[in-house]
C-alpha cells in the first residue's frame, strides 16, 4: 500500500485530532452531561503537559532505568498533579453560575499559561523546554511517530470505552440530573456538588495524561502550545458532534480536525506564502463561525438529542 | 445542551429550600462568618493599617494603579450594563474593546484628528458595532430560545471569529496612534501621563452619567423595567428592542472609549481586547452586585492591588506573577461570595 501522502506533517495532524477526540469527550462529561461548561481545558492540559516535562527533565533518574521508566512515572505524576488542580478548581466553581464557570476556568488557564512563562528554570520562560524522544527506536522518524499515534488511539480508545459505560451506569444518570435540574437532584438526596467536583477532577486529570502524552510527540514544550486554539478545538467539535452524545464527541473532533487541518491547511492547493500566516488565521475564524452557525442553528450537533430511553431503566411494567 | 424533560418532573425547588442531611452541598458555615459585618470591618482596618504602615510604596501603588486601569474600568462598565441589565456574558466584548482601539487608531491617523476628538468618533462607531452584533447574532440566538451556557459560548465563537478577522484585516503588527507625547503631571510625587489622567476622569465622568441615567431618566426606568419583567415592561409601553439597542449602543461606547485609551496609552493589536477580558469579567462579577459604583471601586482595587504586587521590592514579583496571583485572589472572592444574579436590573 503506498502511504507516501502519510507525510510526517499529516501523521503529526492525525495524533492531535485524535487527542482533541480525547480532550472533547471528557468535556462532553463535564459540559454534555454535568453542564459545566469548561472553558480552561488548555489549563489542565497545560498542567499535565509541564508536570511532565518538569519531572522528566529536573529529576535525576538512575541510569539504569531506561526510558520508559520514567517517562510513564512522569506521565502518573502529570495526571495526579492535573488531577488536583481539577479538584482544586472544580471545588471553586461547582456551585456557581455558567458566568463563574467561565471565569473560573478561564482564569486557571490564564494561570497556568503566566505561569509556563514564568519560572525559567524550572519551564524554561518563553522559549520552552526540550522534554524527550519517544521512548523506543522502531525505524524512521515516521514510523516512530505512527506508533506514538497507536498508542495515542488507544488511550483514547479506553477514555471513549468509560465514557460510554458512564452514560449506563447510575453515576452517568446522577451526572444528567445535577447537570440538568440541580435543586431538583439534590432534594432527592443526591450528593450533587461532590459528584460534580470528583468528576471535574477525574476529567481534568485525564486531560493533564493527554498534554502529558501530546507533549512526548512535540519533544519540545512552550506557552505557545497553550494557545486557547486546543480549548476552541475541542469545543468545536463537541458541539458540531453533538455535546450530549458520547459519538458526538469523536463524529465532531474527527469531521472538523479533517476538515479544517487537514483539508484546508495541507491538502487545498493555496499559495504557499498564504500558508504562514493568513491560512492559520483564517481556520480560527472558521471555528469561531462554526460555533455559531452549529449553535443557531443545530444545537444538538450532528448526532442530536441524547437517547435517554437506553440511558434510564425501563419501569416493570413496562 | 440537556435533553428537554429528562429529569424536569417535579417542582424546580430552590437549593435553599432543600437541605437533606447528605445534600453534598458545598460548605457554608464559613461563608456566613465571612459575610458578617465586623468581619468585613476588620478586614477593611487591616488593609487601611497596611496601606498606612506602608505609605510609601502604597503611595506609588494607588497612584499608579488608578491611573494605569482606568480603561479597565470603562470596559468594564460597559461590559456591566449588558450583563446586569440583558443578563448576557459576551465574550465577544473583548472585541468591541479592541475594536475601538483599531477604530480610534484608523480615525486618528487617516484624518488627522486629535486624541480627545478621536474619542468621539470612535466610541460612536463602537456602539454602532455593538448593536451590529446583537443584530447579527445575539438577537437571533435569543429568538431561537437558545440557553445561557449556549449563548457564552456563541458569544465565545464571535470572540474568536472576531479577533482573527481583526488579524486578518489589520495585519499581525502592533500599530500605534499619531499623538505628540502629553507630557506628565506629578500627582503625590508620582509622574502620570495626561492620557492616563483624561481615561481616568472619563471613567468617573462616564460612571456618575450613567448611574444618573439609569436611575433617573426616563429611559433609565425603562431600561430597568425591562430587565425586571419584559413582558410587564412591554405591557406599560416600553418599546423592547429600542431599549434594548440602547443598552447596547451605550455599551459598546463604553468599550470602544476603553479600548482608544488602551491603545493610545499602549498599542493597537488584535488580542488587546482578550488580554484584557478576563480582568473585566473578575471585576464585574466581584464588583457588579453594587452597582456601577461597585464595577468602579472593583476595576480601580484591582489596578491598585496589582500595581502594589509588583512594587513590592522583597516580593520581585513580576506583572505576570502579580496577575496570576490577583486572578487566584478574585476566583477565591468568588467562590466565598457565590455569584448568584439576584436582583436583574439594580444598576
Amino acid at each position: 500500500m503506498n502511504l507516501d501522502w502519510l507525510t510526517q506533517y499529516v501523521v503529526t495532524v492525525v495524533i492531535l485530532i485524535i487527542t482533541t477526540v480525547g480532550l472533547a469527550l471528557l468535556l462532553h462529561l463535564q459540559m454534555g452531561l454535568a453542564g459545566i461548561a469548561n472553558f480552561g481545558i488548555v489549563g489542565f492540559y497545560g498542567v499535565g503537559m509541564y508536570a511532565f516535562g518538569i519531572l522528566l527533565v529536573h529529576v535525576p533518574w538512575p541510569d539504569g532505568w531506561g526510558m520508559v521508566v520514567p517517562i510513564l512515572l512522569s506521565m502518573v505524576f502529570a495526571t495526579m498533579v492535573a488531577g488536583l488542580a481539577g479538584l482544586l478548581v472544580g471545588w471553586l466553581i461547582a456551585d456557581l453560575d455558567p458566568d463563574g464557570i467561565l471565569l473560573g476556568t478561564l482564569g486557571f488557564a490564564a494561570i497556568v499559561y503566566g505561569l509556563s512563562q514564568t519560572n525559567r528554570q524550572w519551564t524554561g520562560g518563553a522559549e520552552g523546554m526540550g522534554t524527550t524522544s519517544f521512548p523506543y527506536k522502531i525505524g524512521t522518524q515516521k514510523a516512530d511517530t505512527l506508533l506514538w499515534l497507536g498508542i495515542t488511539a488507544v488511550v483514547v480508545g479506553l477514555i471513549l470505552y468509560y465514557v460510554i459505560r458512564v452514560h449506563k451506569s447510575p453515576y452517568g444518570r446522577l451526572l444528567i440530573a445535577a447537570g440538568q435540574n440541580e435543586a431538583l437532584a439534590r432534594s432527592l438526596g443526591k450528593p450533587t456538588f461532590r459528584t460534580k467536583m470528583v468528576m471535574f477532577a477525574t476529567g481534568s486529570a485525564v486531560m493533564g495524561l493527554l498534554g502529558a502524552m501530546y507533549g512526548v510527540m512535540l519533544h519540545y514544550i512552550r506557552p505557545v502550545e497553550l494557545g486557547i486554539g486546543v480549548t476552541l478545538a475541542a469545543m468545536v467539535g463537541l458541539v458540531v458532534g453533538g455535546q450530549t452524545k458520547a459519538w458526538g464527541a469523536v463524529v465532531g473532533v474527527v469531521l472538523v480536525g479533517v476538515l479544517f487541518e487537514l483539508v484546508f491547511m495541507v491538502w487545498l492547493p493555496f499559495p504557499s506564502e498564504w500558508r504562514r500566516q493568513s491560512l492559520p488565521v483564517v481556520r480560527e475564524m472558521l471555528y469561531g463561525a462554526t460555533l455559531i452557525l452549529v449553535l443557531m442553528t443545530r444545537p444538538l450537533g450532528i448526532l442530536g438529542r441524547m437517547r435517554r430511553d437506553k440511558t434510564v431503566r425501563r419501569p416493570a411494567n413496562g | 445542551m440537556p435533553e428537554e424533560g429528562a429529569v424536569t418532573a417535579g417542582p424546580d425547588l430552590s437549593p435553599e429550600a432543600s437541605t437533606p442531611p447528605d445534600s453534598g452541598a458545598g460548605p457554608n458555615d464559613w461563608r456566613s462568618l465571612i459575610a458578617k459585618p465586623t468581619f468585613r470591618w476588620s478586614a477593611l482596618a487591616v488593609i487601611l493599617i497596611a496601606l498606612v504602615a506602608t505609605w510609601s510604596l502604597a503611595r506609588k501603588a494607588v497612584v499608579i494603579g488608578v491611573t494605569s486601569d482606568a480603561p479597565l474600568v470603562l470596559a468594564a462598565i460597559g461590559f456591566a450594563l449588558l450583563y446586569r441589565l440583558t443578563g448576557l456574558i459576551n465574550v465577544a466584548y473583548a472585541e468591541t474593546v479592541t475594536m475601538g482601539a483599531y477604530l480610534g487608531m484608523w480615525v486618528n491617523t487617516t484624518f488627522g484628528l486629535n486624541f480627545y476628538v478621536t474619542l468621539i468618533p470612535a466610541a460612536l462607531l463602537t456602539g454602532l458595532f455593538s448593536v451590529l452584533t446583537y443584530f447579527a447574532i445575539f438577537r437571533p440566538a435569543n429568538q431561537r430560545k437558545v440557553g445561557v451556557v449556549e449563548m457564552i459560548i456563541i458569544s465565545f465563537g464571535l470572540s474568536v471569529f472576531l479577533r482573527y478577522g481583526i488579524q486578518f484585516v489589520f495585519g499581525f503588527e502592533f500599530r500605534y496612534y499619531d499623538v505628540a507625547n502629553p507630557g506628565s503631571i506629578r500627582v503625590l510625587g508620582v509622574g502620570v501621563g495626561l492620557f492616563r489622567l483624561t481615561a481616568l476622569a472619563s471613567a468617573l465622568a462616564i460612571s456618575l452619567a450613567l448611574i444618573w441615567f439609569i436611575r433617573k431618566s426616563r429611559l433609565g426606568v425603562q431600561i430597568r423595567a425591562l430587565a425586571g419583567d419584559e413582558k410587564l415592561a412591554q405591557a406599560s409601553g416600553i418599546n423592547p428592542l429600542a431599549v434594548t439597542v440602547l443598552i447596547w449602543f451605550l455599551a459598546g461606547m463604553a468599550g470602544g472609549a476603553a479600548g482608544a485609551f488602551y491603545g493610545v496609552n499602549t498599542s493597537t493589536r488584535a488580542w488587546l481586547g482578550w488580554d484584557q477580558f478576563l480582568f473585566i469579567l473578575l471585576v464585574v462579577l466581584i464588583g457588579g452586585s453594587r452597582g456601577i459604583g461597585g464595577v468602579f471601586f472593583a476595576g480601580l482595587a484591582t489596578g491598585v492591588v496589582l500595581s502594589f504586587l509588583e512594587l513590592m521590592p522583597k516580593l520581585n514579583t513580576t506583572p505576570v506573577y502579580a496577575q496570576v496571583i490577583v486572578i487566584a485572589l478574585f476566583m477565591v472572592i468568588l467562590k466565598v461570595r457565590g455569584n448568584r444574579l439576584l436582583e436583574a436590573g439594580k444598576v
